[in-house]
């Protein structure tokens, strides 16, 4: 009897102690963009790991660098959960690199915008931040209420668009498609029209940082950009203003995706539901890192119009379906490349 | 004999196991990826590269720009070489200070004072329009000049360098001899200082070709996607399209180039050496 009940205590004790150091020795492998990796840390990541009691690995890197570790890991996955954008998830979720989102785990579910909660429609993946893009411009040299006026006479060899290699590129030209009246989804007609006002465009950008100073030197009057790159412009000794254009604004959406087969999936999910919570979503918003993808975020005046939030406004957003892009981005490469790029 | 050969083998073996590792067996396997096919080896990806017209656009536009940087960065090189291992030693080793100096300026940092110097109201739009050579400024910025005046920037110093370095090894009467036997300046410089800077020339050359057809930073910031280059064409081959094949087979390309460069330099060199 004595001999059971000291059995039983040292392996309670033992199981007790096993569990401690588990806890101790949990380690979350996330994969995230390399922006505000500073804020990230103060916001989410340090609380998240006195909160879980475990270690969060950081890896940083543009999503094709990413998306090619997940792939090569694919036997053994290192990531547990990443952040990329909505095309990318999917392109992921079709290679077989991801497992379904339960919901169900996810307390803060219910609080994110519908367009949040299951973008690409296969339970891959749930978005947790929106930007709108539209047109930045000099207000005392041109006037832009739609996205077709970037052809315009007014701005030849004043704008810069978007290179089609860009997140902005494909939505910039959906939305002239849009403005057009032809929303083929091969974006033919669009392409073929910058391709016959190429040489009236300043620059095909590939980085919006560069944009700033064009701006600055008077080189552009008016570009589409990101709302994330819109503090840069607002806070230029110039009259610049973010456009309305009849068609709407363009947007684009990021998402967290789980690894298949990762080894840390419920502490995966746990980080997620974190990360969307009101708390943690309002700080990132006010520290203008991310616009939130949680409904119940509410931030000053002078903060939310640097970022995209509110109902009207993501609800409004024209994004691109990640399975149109991803099923025409060559086409839309190639036909920019014989129309635009030669 | 074998003793000091096994010796030599042995000094050498380290540097040559981390440079095989390091740098031979990931360029081979890179490169072997434009050769591979569904059915075993081919050159079907070479083909299908040059049968866009835009990557003959391309090519052909890296080449022409990369020609023309060196071709005029050895006429501005040897001017500036001569009037440098002219002055006496001090202002010499001043001189050559301030043309190393820009080396040690980041490229992008460089690069992007292009963007300023070449803007609308930039130095040069200012200084044309002052002077009536152009009623409104000029739009550089995302032009093949603009690449071409950035790539120059960036690679003279090498040419000068190396053309410095010959110069200065050429015997010290030779052009003196040459001028008092009659030459004027073209015969002294065609048939005397040519022929004995060669080697300085083809070092030069190649670096600045070399250089200029696979700078990535400069035509990507000073061209931008309307003045695609080699360097520019792969990166988006990768980042976009994911297409390493298309990479390999540019990677491959501008190798190829390289070489073909140096040995067409010391081709020209030799052929007038002999005459």
């Amino acid at each position: 009897m004595t001999i059971n009940k000291i059995l039983l205590a040292s392996g309670a004790a033992l199981m007790l102690s096993v569990g401690a150091a588990s806890a101790q020795d949990r380690t979350l492998t996330i994969s995230v963009y390399g922006f505000a990796q500073d804020a990230y840390k103060e916001i989410l990541y340090d609380p998240f790991e006195a909160k879980c009691g475990c270690k969060l690995v950081v890896e940083t890197g543009n999503s094709v660098e990413r998306l090619a570790k997940i792939e090569a890991n694919r036997e053994n996955p290192v990531i547990d959960m990443a952040v990329v954008s909505a095309t990318d998830a999917l392109a992921a979720a079709r290679a077989g690199l991801t497992e379904k989102i339960d919901p169900a785990k996810l307390s803060n579910f219910d609080l994110l915008y519908d367009k949040a909660r299951d973008p690409n429609g296969d339970g891959m993946s749930i978005g947790y931040t929106f930007y709108a893009s539209s047109i930045a411009y000099r207000s005392d040299k041109v006037d832009i209420t739609s996205w077709g006026d970037l052809l315009s006479d007014d701005l030849a060899g004043r704008v810069a668009l978007p290179n089609v290699t860009t997140t902005q590129g494909p939505a910039t030209l959906y939305m002239l498609g849009k403005a057009m009246g032809d929303e083929a989804p091969d974006l033919k007609a669009p392409i073929a029209a910058v391709g016959e006002h190429k040489d009236e465009i300043v620059t095909f950008y590939v980085r919006s940082s560069q944009l700033v100073q064009l701006m600055q030197q008077e080189e552009i009057w008016a570009a589409p950009i990101g709302r994330f790159a819109w503090s840069g412009f607002s806070k230029m000794d110039m009259p610049i203003k973010w456009a309305t254009p009849k068609e709407g604004q363009a947007g684009g959406m990021n998402v967290m995706i789980l690894t298949k087969d990762g080894k840390n999936q419920d502490l995966a999910l746990e980080f997620m539901d974190y990360w969307l919570s009101t708390e943690i979503q309002t700080a990132l918003a006010e520290n203008l890192v991310d616009s939130p993808a949680n409904m119940e975020v509410t931030v000053a005046p002078d903060i939310a119009e640097n970022l995209t939030i509110g109902k009207e406004t993501v609800e409004g957003l024209n994004i691109i379906p990640a399975a149109l892009e991803l099923d025409n981005r060559e086409t839309w490469l190639s036909e920019w490349n014989t129309k635009v790029a030669q | 004999m074998f003793q000091n050969r096994a010796e030599a083998f042995a000094l050498v073996l380290p540097a040559a196991v981390f440079a095989g590792v390091t740098f031979l067996v990931p360029v081979v396997v890179l490169l072997s990826e434009g050769f591979r096919g569904a059915d075993g080896w081919t050159i079907q990806a070479y083909i299908d590269f040059f049968s866009h017209p835009l990557n003959r656009t391309v090519f052909v536009r890296t080449l022409k720009l990369a020609a023309m940087v060196t071709a005029v960065a050895a006429v501005i090189g040897y001017a500036a070489a001569f009037a440098i291992v002219n002055l006496p030693p001090k202002g010499k080793g001043r001189m050559i200070g301030l043309v190393v100096l820009p080396l040690m300026i980041s490229p992008v940092a460089r690069t992007y004072a292009w963007i300023v110097i070449l803007g609308r109201t930039g130095i040069v739009n200012q200084a044309l329009t002052s002077i009536g050579l152009s009623d409104e400024p000029i739009r550089f910025l995302f032009t093949e000049t603009a690449v071409f005046i950035g790539l120059l920037q960036l690679f003279l110093p090498l040419m000068i360098i190396s053309l410095v370095s010959a110069l200065e090894n050429m015997p010290r009467d030779a052009v003196p001899a040459a001028r008092v036997l009659g030459a004027n300046w073209f015969q002294v410089f065609w048939k005397v200082i040519l022929p004995l800077t060669r080697e300085g020339l083809v070092i030069g050359g190649t670096l600045v070709f070399t250089g200029s057809m696979t700078a990535y930073i400069t035509p990507a910031i000073l061209g931008g996607s309307k003045v695609l280059m080699l360097e520019t064409l792969l990166y988006q081959r990768v980042t976009v399209a994911n297409d390493f094949v298309a990479a390999s087979v540019i990677a491959l390309i501008l190798i190829v180039m390289a070489f073909a460069a140096n040995l067409l330099l010391k081709r020209l060199a030799t052929a007038r050496n002999k005459r």
